[in-house]
């Protein structure tokens, strides 16, 4: 008989990879319901309040992906994108780079559709450039936008435009690419981490393809094609003769038949679960879908988060929370706003500083958001933001919103607490412990931020 | 894991206070007073690792320059080091002139150069090389283990609490330092270990009386963010400790290498009984621009390197403490037309700290000879690892290694 669910214990290995990617659909162990709402939410955006909960329920999976996109909300991601570009050009002006990561967090924190941010990040992490090499603001901005733009877009296209990106050009030296000796950076990276992973190609690829980008500069911030620095000879790469231009080099490249199994498993580590590193074998059916839809990602981005793996408990508790993740998240749920400068700061302390990815090959994630540091830093930045005097809940102070949402009993705001923000419950020793911490004396904290601060130091907090 | 025998210190259930061998469980069966005692049993003469790591694949060729090799200035027209400008540290070989702070070191015989270091079959990627040091596997045979993991899950657990090795750096932990059921804390800094809120202290010590282990079993994410979390709660307290009494580190230069050398060498002055420590310094992938950029690099290393070496001195601890360096690759032997060099293969690692017999081990670069224009390797760095293992840490090499290269090691002769 065939299997038709995907057990919560089972091993990756064992599950039917046309299984787990087939479509979501609601059982009776499995219900959509507020939890799964909760879950989709938290992975394709970055929370959802109660009421946006209530109204997905009612409203199915497809639709609450639809709103997750920002779809039928045109009315308020026109306001939003006003807002936006006001808060944008003050920060451009003041081009520091922690103001920049301020106006992506605001955007996080209110986009109508977070999912777009979501992927956004994707993209950065991917497609890493770091603002400390490139020194230069508004080309960090302008890159931004270009990711943006082609989140959900041809995965080609992007491809082609981030290869002319001035940021990404500077930031992989392939601004100063000339015939003589090309330089073998940005070739190297666009194979190994931005399309096909490290053993899809050789050496010889890499040195043939700096050929090709020679000439690739930049000139006023912009990129230029300069025909006396390029070497026009004919190259051969990935096993096709005849290539000449950095162009058609790329198109080489993203024809290569690792391309989209390669895409499929970053996305899928993205939104699905850390460990272990999935198979081709098993992503074949994403890469199928990739490939049919023209490698037009918002299809992929789609499936995966509709899918029954994605959606079945057991995807729930299978990712540790990223910086960004357990912070934006927290202040969507709390309907929080702060001094999101300071903000950008803290999420740098802990390991995510936006613009600024550890190297090329972006964030690990996973258990290397762990550590000592990281945790005690977690824990450091929500006693920063609770004291922080800018710090709002729903425009007024955190005991008058918990009065307005009734939650003043010390159980009901646990209670409270736990279901919106933890994919894992808490159980009876978690509880208890939480209980004496709230009656432990001398922590300078009233008894209601106490056990937010606690809970932010259970284990279960870090898991998504 | 070799573990203690529960009878041999009188502990009860577990001996596992060490952070770095994540052994949570049993914790308030500790008596202060029994602590303190086997805290005396261990000695203060222990010797020490510490591993630099330089990031980003350094230039060896104009690191250590072979200023008469008429290959070198060929290959380097606009790079290359002139042999007036090199500190010469032999009718062959000269020190990049960034270096001035380790000459004294090298005429005192406390560094050593290990020339042409690097494995079979080199990969150029950043990452994949980087994991063939850490892992010292290939990726097909590798694990998500480490050779600093791998040794310390073997060493008997630190009968202090403190853990066997520490990374200082805001980078995720590097591989070299993972092991299944090994907890190394990476501390960003020391003063950022500090709790601001003392609400942990009263829910850690509950979480430290309880198997943290989840219902998921060990392995499972949960399990691993709860050992995490006591490793951290561990730390923060000790190093709250540390941090109340005065600061006798001394001056060290102001940059971020700097500041994580001095953190370590508070951390030894404080006695603190870990046995290594691994910090990084980024930024040598030099494809472009490369002369400014590479000097400010080295002088950074060598500065805080020196600044760390004087520090035990003072205080009568230079011959405990070894320091190594390495990067993932060196580069190509020739320049790029970018004023850079792209990534390459062999390349020489650096020792520095006790008496050495040689400054320079190992047969210079030979430009003549070379692996699609990158330098042949002719010493595995695996060796190099394995006399530092047996020799200096005084430990079997061969489970951290996952193999024997302990005859290769002898050879070397990298310690009297």
């Amino acid at each position: 008989m065939f299997q038709t669910t995907i057990r919560p214990d089972q091993e990756l290995s064992a599950i039917d990879p046309k299984l787990a990617w087939s479509a979501w659909e609601a059982t009776n162990q499995e219900p959509w319901d507020a939890r799964r709402v909760r879950h989709l939410m938290r992975r394709g955006g970055f929370g959802a309040n109660p009421s946006e909960i209530k109204q997905l329920v009612d409203a199915g999976p497809a639709k609450a992906i639809d709103s997750l996109l920002g779809k039928s909300k045109s009315q308020s991601l026109d306001a939003f994108e006003q807002e936006s570009a006001q808060i944008g050009s003050a920060v451009l002006a003041g081009s520091s780079i922690d103001s920049i990561a301020a106006w992506w967090l605001h955007r996080m924190l209110h986009s109508p559709s977070p999912l777009v941010e979501k992927m956004t990040l994707f993209w950065h992490g991917h497609f890493a450039t770091g603002a400390d090499k490139v020194n230069d603001t508004e080309l960090m901005v302008q890159q931004n936008k270009l990711l943006r733009d082609h989140a959900l877009g041809d995965f080609r296209q992007m491809v082609h435009a981030v290869s002319k990106d001035p940021a990404m050009l500077l930031y992989l030296d392939s601004a100063s690419n000339r015939k003589t000796h090309p330089n073998e950076n940005y070739a190297r990276e666009l194979m190994e981490l931005f399309c096909l992973g490290e053993g899809n190609y050789t050496e010889h690829d890499v040195q043939q393809l700096a050929r090709c980008f020679s000439g690739w500069e930049i000139r006023r911030k912009s990129f230029r094609f300069n025909p006396y620095q390029h070497d026009s000879g004919l190259k051969k790469l990935l096993g096709q003769e005849g290539i000449e231009s950095g162009e058609e080099a790329i198109d080489a490249v993203l024809a290569h038949r690792s391309m989209p199994t390669f895409i499929s498993g970053k996305l899928v580590r993205f939104f699905v679960f850390d460990e272990p590193n999935p198979t081709a074998e098993f992503l074949e059916p994403l890469a199928d879908v990739f490939r049919r839809s023209n490698f037009t990602i918002e299809p992929l981005v789609r499936t995966i988060l509709s899918s029954k793996l994605m959606l079945s408990d057991w995807s729930i508790g299978k990712k540790v929370r990223s910086p960004i993740d357990f912070v934006v998240e927290w202040m969507r749920n709390l309907q929080m706003t702060t001094n999101l400068d300071r903000l950008a700061k803290g999420l740098e302390g802990i390991g995510q500083a936006l613009f600024n990815p550890p190297n090329v090959k972006g964030w690990d994630g996973g258990r290397a958001w762990i550590n000592s540091s990281t945790l005690i830093g977690r824990s450091n930045l929500i006693v920063d933001l609770l004291r922080e005097p800018a710090t709002r809940f729903g425009r007024t102070d955190l005991d008058a919103w918990v009065k307005s949402e009734r939650l003043t009993s010390q159980s009901q705001w646990l209670e409270w607490l736990e279901t919106s923000l933890l994919s894992v419950p808490l159980n009876a020793s978690d509880k208890e412990r939480l209980q004496s911490v709230v009656a432990s004396s001398d922590v300078g904290l009233d008894a209601r931020r106490k056990l937010l601060v606690a809970l932010s130091q259970n284990p279960k907090f870090h898991l998504s | 894991m070799k573990r203690r025998s529960f009878g041999q210190l009188g502990l009860g259930t577990c001996a596992g206070l060490a952070i770095g061998s994540a052994q949570p469980g049993g914790w308030l069966q500790v008596l202060a007073s029994e602590l303190a005692q086997q805290e005396d049993r261990h000695s203060d003469s222990e010797r020490i690792l510490v591993v630099v790591q330089l990031s980003g694949g350094n230039d060896g060729l104009n690191t250590v320059v072979p200023y008469r090799d008429e290959l070198y200035a060929k290959s380097r027209p606009k790079l290359g080091i002139p042999s007036s400008d090199v500190i010469k540290l032999d009718d062959q070989l000269g020190l990049h002139p960034s270096l001035r702070s380790l000459e004294d070191r090298c005429s005192a015989n406390r560094f050593t150069i290990v020339q042409g270091v690097g494995y079979p079959v080199p990969n150029r990627s950043h990452f994949e090389s980087m994991d063939i040091w850490h892992s010292c596997h290939a990726k097909k045979d590798r694990t998500q283990s480490g050779w600093l993991g791998r040794w310390i899950s073997e060493q008997d657990s630190n009968p202090s609490t403190d853990s066997t090795a520490i990374h200082l750096g805001s980078e995720p932990l590097p591989l070299a330092c993972q092991e299944r059921g090994v907890q190394v804390p990476s501390l960003s800094s020391l003063e950022q270990m500090r709790l601001k809120s003392k609400v942990i202290d009263a829910q850690g010590l509950e979480m430290k009386s309880e198997k943290v282990a989840s219902s998921e079993g060990s392995g499972s994410l949960l399990d691993f963010v709860s050992t995490s979390t006591v490793a951290a709660l561990q730390v923060s307290e000790r190093l709250e400790k540390i941090l109340a009494q005065p600061d006798a580190s001394g001056d060290f230069p102001k940059t971020a290498i700097g500041e994580k050398l001095r953190a370590v060498s508070r951390l030894i002055l404080s006695g603190v009984k870990t046995r290594v420590y691994y910090v990084t310094l980024d930024g040598f992938d030099t494809h472009a621009n490369q002369p400014g950029v590479h000097a400010t690099l080295l002088r950074q290393w060598s500065e805080a390197l020196s600044a760390f070496l004087s520090r035990l001195e003072q205080s009568g601890q230079q011959d405990r403490v070894l320091v190594m360096t390495f990067s993932e690759f060196g580069r190509r032997v020739s320049e790029n037309a970018s004023q850079g060099t792209d990534h390459g293969a062999a390349a020489p690692m650096f020792l520095a700290g006790p008496r050495l017999p040689k400054i320079i081990q190992g047969p210079n670069p030979d430009l003549s000879d070379l692996d699609d224009g990158d330098l042949k390797y002719k010493i595995d760095f695996r060796s190099v690892y394995a006399a530092v293992l047996d020799s200096w840490l005084g430990t079997d090499s061969r489970k951290a290694l996952d193999g024997d290269y302990r005859a290769e090691a002898q050879r070397l002769e990298l310690f009297s």
